[in-house]
């Protein structure tokens, strides 16, 4: 089936969140368009994490969380559509934390291959190479493929986090604060390479730096108080937002 | 495809379920056999010398030591990984596991011993097999409620220790590691068999060994008592006694050496 370029990847209807029973997001309704940067900014625990990880079902082994409402994937009720396993290999996640897993930078990569059955080494080769060059480590690393991630810089790792991601080939990619523990340097390589990546990918991205995210964002969600304030063009929530609250918020007075 | 995998984790579920359900299937038959047999009255049993107690206690800790560690570990595995936190079952095997880890291994040891002494009485010890009326006559080894009741402490000794550090073990493989390999894409089998177990196994098996200790702790007591019980005819005083203390040495020695393997492998692996 052919998606029609029309159609939001993601739409989301009458989201409501709890955790036990605390509700934490009432009432959230927007939707994801296909190639854009979708950016979700808020203050600490305003539960951007929690939003976006409904997304791969990730929140799934959270036994206290419970939701009502409708995510559609493509049109397909996210729980009606796949499993959760396909799920996530068609919405992929990076974390804030870089967690590498204790193999080689080249198994990293090669595990999303691998755990689908790919096997021939050429294949597995080929994969390798084109990720890290996308996410511009395959120069940096070509020569330490088969030592442990450990000896990488943060950066480096969370760039080999993305690579391994994106080596799933997913149609989507959340990211949840990657550079939350990153210096301004590294920061920087990360949002470039976001930027880059969405020419090809629809990317979902949490952050509590609203610079961050007018910069590296098209469309961005303002999430207070267990409300989604706004949601629109990030160009026009920056500039002319239309809530007092977002307005207090992206010029650094709330929050 | 995606229905293909879900029906192939369900499978691997079933299996896991099933496995453990026989095993304790399995550990019922004998107990309801010994209730029948405990109706013998007169027994007689052919008197052991001191080596043929102690290699034949030690297989009895190494075989049902290794079942109940194997038995301890499946069940880690299923509470830990397959049933939430909130689960009722969950919850009371564990309060469980929690109050038969706290009891000291001596403590067992005086049980067994007080459930031998308590059949040593209806035991007539013989140095020979003679065909007596109306009696049964059996080697040492064979007396099913002595064997039994041995079998028994030692599972409740060992297997709610493996129960615990097992669970400890799958614990310290942190929820990161988890859900990055669930953010790739990989089923809970896939997650189980590339992260949790390479990752706990060491740990595991050190818990393995501390479990082991503690039934070798408490072998040591029985055989002890055993050897004391059986040499009354046939050696003097002396000998009796240093034939007691010489297999609860050896025992002991193997014991706390477990122990200390336990140990090692817990303090390189936090450090
Ligand atoms: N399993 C849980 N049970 C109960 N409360 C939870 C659970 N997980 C998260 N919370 C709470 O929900 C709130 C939102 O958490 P969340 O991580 O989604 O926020 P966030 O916007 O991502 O914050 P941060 O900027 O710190 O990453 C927090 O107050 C957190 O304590
Ligand atoms: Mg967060």
């Amino acid at each position: 089936m052919l998606t029609d370029e029309k159609q939001p990847v993601l739409r989301i209807r009458n989201l409501n969140i709890w955790y036990d029973d605390k509700q934490l997001l009432r009432d959230l309704s927007f939707e994801v368009q296909q190639k854009q940067v979708t950016a979700f900014i808020g203050p600490a625990n305003s539960g951007k994490s929690t939003l976006v990880r409904c997304i791969n079902r990730l929140n799934d082994f959270t036994p206290n969380f419970r939701s009502t409402g409708e995510i559609l994937f493509k049109g397909i009720h996210l729980h009606e559509a796949t499993d959760p396993t396909s799920l996530r290999k068609q919405i992929g996640m990076v974390f804030r934390k870089p967690t590498l897993f204790r193999c080689s930078i080249y198994e990293n990569v090669a595990y999303g291959a691998r755990i689908s059955g790919v096997n021939q080494s050429e294949h597995l080769d080929t994969i390798v190479e084109t990720n890290l060059q996308k996410t511009g480590l395959w120069a940096e690393v070509e020569n330490i493929l088969e030592e442990t991630p450990e000896q990488l810089a943060t950066g480096q790792q969370q760039r080999l986090c993305i690579a391994r991601a994106l080596a799933v080939e997913p149609e989507v990619l959340i990211f949840d604060e990657p550079c939350g523990e990153l210096d301004p340097i590294e920061t920087v390589k990360i949002e470039t390479l976001v930027r880059d990546l969405a020419g090809d990918y629809t990317l979902i991205f949490a952050t509590n730096k609203r610079r961050q995210a007018a910069r590296v964002s098209d469309v961005a969600g303002f999430l207070y108080s267990g409300e989604l304030v706004e949601f629109g063009a990030t160009e026009r929530l920056f500039t002319n937002p239309q809530d007092d609250r977002t307005e207090q918020y992206v010029t650094g007075r709330l929050g | 495809m995606n229905s293909m995998s879900t029906r192939a984790e369900r499978r691997q579920e079933f299996v896991l379920h099933s496995t453990s359900f026989i095993i304790f299937g399995i550990a019922i038959i004998p107990i309801l056999n010994a209730l029948k047999k405990t109706e013998a009255t007169h027994i007689q049993v052919v008197s052991p010398n001191a080596l043929s107690i102690l290699l034949n206690d030690l297989y009895i800790v190494l075989s049902v030591g290794l079942l109940a560690i194997l038995l301890g570990i499946v069940c880690a595995f299923y509470l830990e990984e397959w049933l939430p936190k909130t689960n009722w079952g969950r919850r009371w095997i564990e309060s469980h596991v929690a109050i038969l880890t706290g009891i000291p291994s001596v403590l067992y040891g005086i049980l067994a011993i007080s459930i031998f002494l308590s059949y040593a009485g209806t035991l007539k010890v013989i140095d020979d097999v003679p065909s007596a009326q109306n009696t049964e006559v059996i080697p040492f080894q064979r007396h099913t409620t002595l064997f039994l009741g041995e079998v028994l402490i030692f599972i409740l000794m060992v297997m709610p220790v493996t129960i615990k550090t097992t669970q400890e073990a799958l614990r310290s493989v942190v929820t990161p590691v988890r859900e990055a390999a669930y953010a790739l894409g990989a089923s809970q089998w896939q997650v189980l068999m590339r992260h949790v177990v390479p990752i706990a196994f060491i740990r595991i098996l050190a818990g393995g060994c501390r479990a082991m200790a503690r039934a070798f702790a408490t072998a040591a007591l029985l055989i002890g008592t055993y050897i004391w019980h059986y040499t009354t005819e046939t050696d003097g005083m002396s000998n009796r006694f240093l034939l007691f203390l010489g297999a609860a040495l050896v025992l002991s020695v193997c014991s706390s050496t477990l122990v200390e393997i336990y140990n090692s492998i817990y303090n390189s692996n936090s450090a």
